[in-house]
């Protein structure tokens, strides 16, 4: 792959992969002819963001004739290619080349003054990580400028991990998230709500209340910000993962995250939390077996549509969207009877690989599982 | 100023006297140099120069001429020693250092010769302290031999492009490799680290480039933990000459500018780490 951007375009290059730092250590390149997809996975497969820049956002875009339908994805140390992108201020051309035989990215920066910098970079190659997310399917539906977000965020010190998201037809507020009862007298609780009016698109299928990792959400909140792009969330109950997108004309950006299982949920028998570790657990079925379940609205639940009057539109398909006809998702191998992360599981794109990737890290509160007074969150009153 | 009203038979004791309004036009030029602790003090009727070596195969300069001072008496062709630079760098930022304007810290230096202490007035908004500072005798410092007949290649370039490759340099890398070419690439910087290979290229018509003389094509390369002291001199220089002799020796001479706009040099000499053939 051959592809060249310019000055404005390169600095966006550079802020998506600084908004990638945020969720792994490594930034998957994957070109493909509908644009070049930049992707990061976390350890825990937790986590997973991607950055698709069309072909209308470079000055120049070629594949290669080895990239037909089987496109090589190079797998990069974040730390190698990140300090690339800091200092940009002088860059007027950026030429990006994936050289195949000897596994190189040659990355060429043409500055002011007739200085160019060349890079090469070795990268791995690695098979394509995507995650599946049927975001139509999801009943809840937000949708604000950047701007809305980032101010709500602010308030949350930059340590803040999670954060809890609580949506009603009335209400949407987030505030934030600690494990454990013991600590009741060191925290500061920080909580901001939200009318719906606020929102330029605000659909609450189901009442939820979604905990998150915060931390590798800024990274799209910034990148949306200076983009002064409107930030789209999808997502359902607790346990179901969540996905912030962002898109314009030249390029789309998604962040998916999983969230805690909420075992106090309307739906759910409110009894000590359980996690069934082999059997597929609801936090599993991002995907329902059964096409229409979930887009059932429970009674009692009404469509807001927004107030600025706009369409109720369907979902903004994500360009993730494979493999629908497969709806199966593998639980993660260590769940613990606890509130744990769900992890997601990603699809390889080539068809010979295994059937799950494993999951490298456990979840870091195991040990506390039996005595955790798991402090979830209130049920909504209906 | 306070500290000139010492009598005059003080004065006649010292074999070198230098006085500086603002002790910082000093301070800061030494800090560009300071990467081991001892500095060799040598000081002529023509000013005075501050070595610091590196196992014989890195030496830093620093000259302040005579003209920076505003005092400057010495009694002997050449005078010489060898201080503690760290601590000599403490006293002379006694006062904290404030860049406040208007307020600056006045200097006299004062050496009685061999086997004297070499003392520090030192004053700031009325308070004087005297700093008197062990000397130990000077080490001859090495003779580089780098004479400019000798020089194959020579780039003048303004400080401030080389400023940012330096910042980005890949420090994973052990060398740093500098290619000179009359041809193509003309001026390149190179680092092999552990996530690859870099290249900073500075071509000849570049504005940035002030003399571009290069009459053959030379790579060498230089050990990256030697070199990456000079980064101070290149961040306070306004514009650094890079040449290279026969051997492959490097020699970057810096231009600074002091707070008062008065012109001192920083040199730093190289050895090369081998002989490297074309790549």
């Amino acid at each position: 792959m051959n592809c060249v951007l310019e000055g404005n375009a390169v600095k966006a290059f550079g802020k998506a992969i600084h908004s990638l730092s945020r969720i792994g250590d490594e930034l998957c390149l994957d070109p493909m002819s509908k644009g070049l997809a930049l992707r990061s996975v976390n350890s825990a497969h937790s986590a997973y963001a991607c950055f698709l820049f069309s072909p209308m956002f470079f000055q120049k875009y070629n594949l290669g004739p080895e990239q037909g339908s089987e496109t090589v994805q190079c797998k990069l140390l974040m730390k190698s290619i990140l300090p690339l992108f800091r200092c940009l201020a002088t860059v007027e051309r950026c030429q990006i080349q994936i050289n195949t035989p000897n596994d190189r990215v040659k990355i060429q920066f043409f500055c002011r003054h007739g200085i160019t910098k060349t890079h090469d970079l070795c990268f791995e190659e690695s098979e394509a990580l995507q995650a599946a997310f049927a975001s139509h399917l999801c009943p809840n539906v937000l949708k604000a400028p950047a701007r809305v977000l980032g101010e709500m965020v602010m308030h949350f010190p930059v340590s803040q991990e999670e954060i809890t998201l609580s949506v009603t037809p009335l209400r949407v507020s987030l505030r934030n998230y600690f494990e454990g009862g013991n600590d009741h007298m060191k925290i500061m609780y920080t909580e901001m709500s939200l009318h719906p009016d606020e929102f330029d698109y605000f659909q609450i299928g189901v009442e939820s209340n979604i905990t998150f990792c915060l931390k590798e959400l800024r990274g799209l909140l910034s990148f949306a910000e200076s983009h002064c792009l409107p930030v789209s969330v999808h997502f359902g109950a607790a346990g179901k993962p969540v996905c912030f997108s962002v898109e314009d004309m030249i390029l789309e950006a998604t962040v998916v995250l999983s969230t805690l299982i909420d075992s106090e949920s309307p739906s759910q028998p409110a009894e000590t939390l359980t996690v069934a570790p082999r059997t597929p657990t609801r936090c599993a079925d991002v995907v329902p077996e059964s096409p229409g379940e979930a887009a059932t609205v429970p009674a009692g639940m009404e469509l807001v549509a927004s107030s600025q009057g706009s369409p109720i539109e369907d979902p903004a398909l994500l360009l993730l969207l494979h493999h629908l006809s497969e709806p199966h998702y593998q639980e993660r191998a260590n769940s613990t009877p606890a509130s744990s992360i769900c992890s997601l599981l990603f699809r390889a794109k080539s068809p010979e690989s295994g059937e799950g990737l494993p999951v490298l890290a456990c979840c870091s509160d195991e040990e506390e599982a039996e005595e955790e007074d798991v402090m979830m969150m209130r049920s909504p009153t209906l | 100023m306070p500290l000139s009203t010492q009598s005059q038979g003080d004065a006649e004791q010292y074999v070198l006297v230098a006085s500086l309004d603002n002790a910082r036009n000093l301070s800061n030029i030494l800090k560009a140099i300071t990467f081991k602790d001892h500095a060799i003090f040598s000081a002529t009727p023509n000013g005075l120069k501050v070595t610091v070596e590196d196992s014989k195969c890195l030496q830093a300069n620093a000259f302040i001429q005579s003209e920076i001072f505003q005092e400057y008496t010495i009694k002997e062709d050449s005078v010489g020693f060898q201080v503690n630079l760290t601590v000599l760098l403490d006293c002379l930022n006694i006062f904290g250092g404030s860049t406040a304007p208007g307020v600056s810290t006045a200097l006299r230096m004062c050496y009685k010769g061999y086997g004297y202490p070499l003392t520090l007035f030192l004053e700031e908004g009325g308070v004087v302290t005297v700093c008197k500072i062990n000397t130990e005798e000077p080490e001859e410092p090495v003779d580089f031999e780098f004479c400019s007949t000798n020089v194959t290649n020579k780039v003048i370039l303004q400080s401030e492009s080389l400023k940012e490759a330096f910042s980005e340099l890949d420090m994973t890398s052990e060398v740093l490799q500098i290619t000179m070419s009359p041809s193509q690439p003309y001026f390149r910087l190179s680092t092999f680290g552990n996530s690859g290979n870099a290249h900073y290229d500075y071509p000849k018509d570049s504005d940035m480039m002030e003399l571009f003389k290069c009459t053959k094509t030379q790579t060498n390369r230089y050990k990256m933990s030697l070199l990456k002291p000079s980064t101070k001199a290149l961040a306070l220089s306004c514009k650094v000459s890079v040449r290279t002799d026969s051997r492959g020796f490097l020699s970057l001479q810096y231009l600074v500018r002091n707070d008062d706009g008065q012109i001192c040099f920083v040199e730093y000499y190289c050895c090369p780490d081998e002989e490297v053939a074309e790549d």
